[in-house]
């Protein structure tokens, strides 16, 4: 436990010394405070945008992006790596298709998707969808493909059915890496998320940036930012929880 | 006592870049009912692969045939158990589930009693909800054991099952597996690379000659005082066995190092 708050402090120390050299930098006019506000006044900004502003409503809208597309993506990539692990032909018939698809960085996308389907929250759930499944995807697969041979080979020994051996072995061998992949891919739908925000929208955090830079509002824009980070560190977070209970075995986890 | 297991003229033989490598040569065998027979061999010499023929993991060339009771076999089942050298356990499962997990048509409470019954076997009562990263490497391999025994199979096969553990706990996994042998009265079919370990258990030993394996001998173990590691009959089959390795042949061909 004392190890634990000592590890603690130990990773708070970059961000205080940032934070340090922001009031050193703020306070004797080294950049002009229209460019750079002082962290007071980004922190004052901040809570007055959590408390009585539209931050909160802001982040609701994208998170809610973010679950619609997310859990989209995790079903999809899923599913998909799973399959493409466990028959070769499978991975044979898609594996060309995906790789090129990748190719195609995920806002190149947006003007295509907001063609389809406006500028509304189908486009942005299909943004984070195409940035999302891949990792997903391409880790599932590989999680599958690493099942130990040995285990597999007990399975074989007591003839077990295809969806046995699939949900005794090859699965829980698999879901550390599955997690890496949901990790990896909600990582990705936030910075998919803001960017397409940024580029079309009428609501979410990106939207809030775009439009604050816009009006020169820039300890809005910091105060933005500051959300996004705490956000995304928090779901990381939940993830890393979540991926714990559910793999109690696993021991190289984070 | 009938012959349980018979193999006749069985050869094996793998394609290593399409060019072919006979591992195994007209192998002829029989295992009686409630046997002990250790096969010893160098690595490579394809003992491992023709225990994983007896126990339908791998398949024999054509021309080759592998009864058990008159049955060909064709594939896994549960009249067979096997022990690899690595314990194998899911690291998911619990021991409890690890050890059931061969048994598809029991209720969940049956599988509780079963892996119950099995763990006071192999003296792991209390670890039914254990991991097995929990464990040690004896432990583990118990644990092995006692799934390899819950479907109730008429033979045993052994694929060097403690040439991963120490020597102390290894001697104590072999008076293990005497006892369970005399409880169970299970045949027993051994690959081992340790010459004491099988003129300590085994009634029959078959040694392979190098690649391809070939039966070269099948010694008869026949000792006054079958516990007795130190006496002068055992120090002798010891010696027997060890002279088929190491002393010089007419048909040795160029050693493998492998």
């Amino acid at each position: 436990m004392r190890n634990k708050l000592l590890w603690l402090g130990f990773s708070l120390i970059l961000p205080v010394l940032i934070i340090l050299l922001w009031v050193y930098v703020t306070h004797n006019s080294i950049l002009p405070e229209l460019l750079l506000p002082r962290p007071g006044k980004v922190m004052e900004m901040f809570w007055k945008q959590i408390t009585v502003g539209t931050l909160k409503n802001d982040i609701r809208v994208s998170l809610i992006r973010i679950l619609k597309g997310y859990a989209l993506a995790a079903v999809v990539g899923i599913s998909l790596g799973v399959i493409m692990g466990m028959s070769r032909i499978a991975e044979r018939f898609f594996t060309l298709t995906f790789t090129s698809i990748r190719q195609i960085p995920m806002m190149a996308w947006v003007p295509l998707l907001i063609m389809w389907f406006g500028i509304g929250e189908e486009s942005k759930v299909a943004v984070i969808f195409m940035a999302a499944y891949f990792p997903i995807l391409i880790n599932t697969l590989s999680g599958i493909r690493r099942t130990d041979p040995k285990l597999i080979e007990v399975g074989r020994m007591y003839n077990l059915s295809k969806m046995k051996l699939f949900t005794k072995i090859y699965l829980p061998s698999a879901l550390p890496n599955i997690f890496v992949g949901l990790k990896l891919g909600l990582g990705i739908s936030w910075m998919a998320v803001v960017g397409a925000e940024m580029i079309a929208a009428s609501s979410g955090i990106g939207f809030r940036l775009n439009d604050a830079r816009a009006l020169m509002q820039f300890p809005i824009v910091f105060s933005g930012m500051l959300a996004i980070a705490i956000t995304g560190v928090l779901m990381d977070w939940i993830l890393t929880f979540i991926s714990r209970v559910v793999t109690p075995w696993d021991k190289n986890k984070s | 006592m009938g012959d349980e297991l018979v193999v006749q003229n069985l050869n094996k033989t793998f394609y290593v870049d399409g060019k072919p490598l006979s591992v195994l040569e007209g192998i002829n065998l029989t295992v009686s009912d409630g046997e002990f027979v250790a096969i010893v061999g160098h690595s490579g010499c394809g003992k491992s692969t023709l225990l994983k023929i007896i126990a339908g993991l791998e398949s024999p060339d054509a021309d080759g045939v592998v009864t058990l009771h008159g049955r060909e076999i064709a594939k896994p089942g549960p009249e067979r158990g096997m022990i690899f050298q690595e314990h194998r356990l899911m690291p998911w499962l619990t021991l409890e589930k690890n050890i059931t997990i061969g048994l598809d048509d029991k209720t969940r409470r049956e599988k509780m009693e079963l892996a119950s019954e099995y763990l006071r076997l192999v003296k792991l009562e209390g670890f039914e909800k254990a991991y097995p990263a929990q464990l040690s490497g004896g432990m583990s391999q118990r644990a092995a054991i006692a799934r390899a025994l819950v479907t109730g199979p008429e033979m045993l096969l052994l694929d060097e099952p403690f040439g991963a553990l120490d020597a102390l706990t290894k001697i104590e996994m072999q008076k293990e597996i005497i006892k369970i042998r005399e409880e169970k009265k299970t045949t027993m079919l051994m690959v081992t690379h340790d010459i004491e370990e099988a003129v300590f258990l085994a009634d029959r030993i078959v040694v392979l000659s190098n690649r391809p394996g070939r039966v070269r001998d099948i010694v008869t173990i026949a000792l006054s005082d079958k516990r007795n590691r130190g006496a002068a009959d055992f120090a002798w089959y010891k010696k027997k066995v060890y002279d088929y390795f190491f002393e010089p042949e007419e048909d040795a061909g160029p050693e493998f190092a492998i």
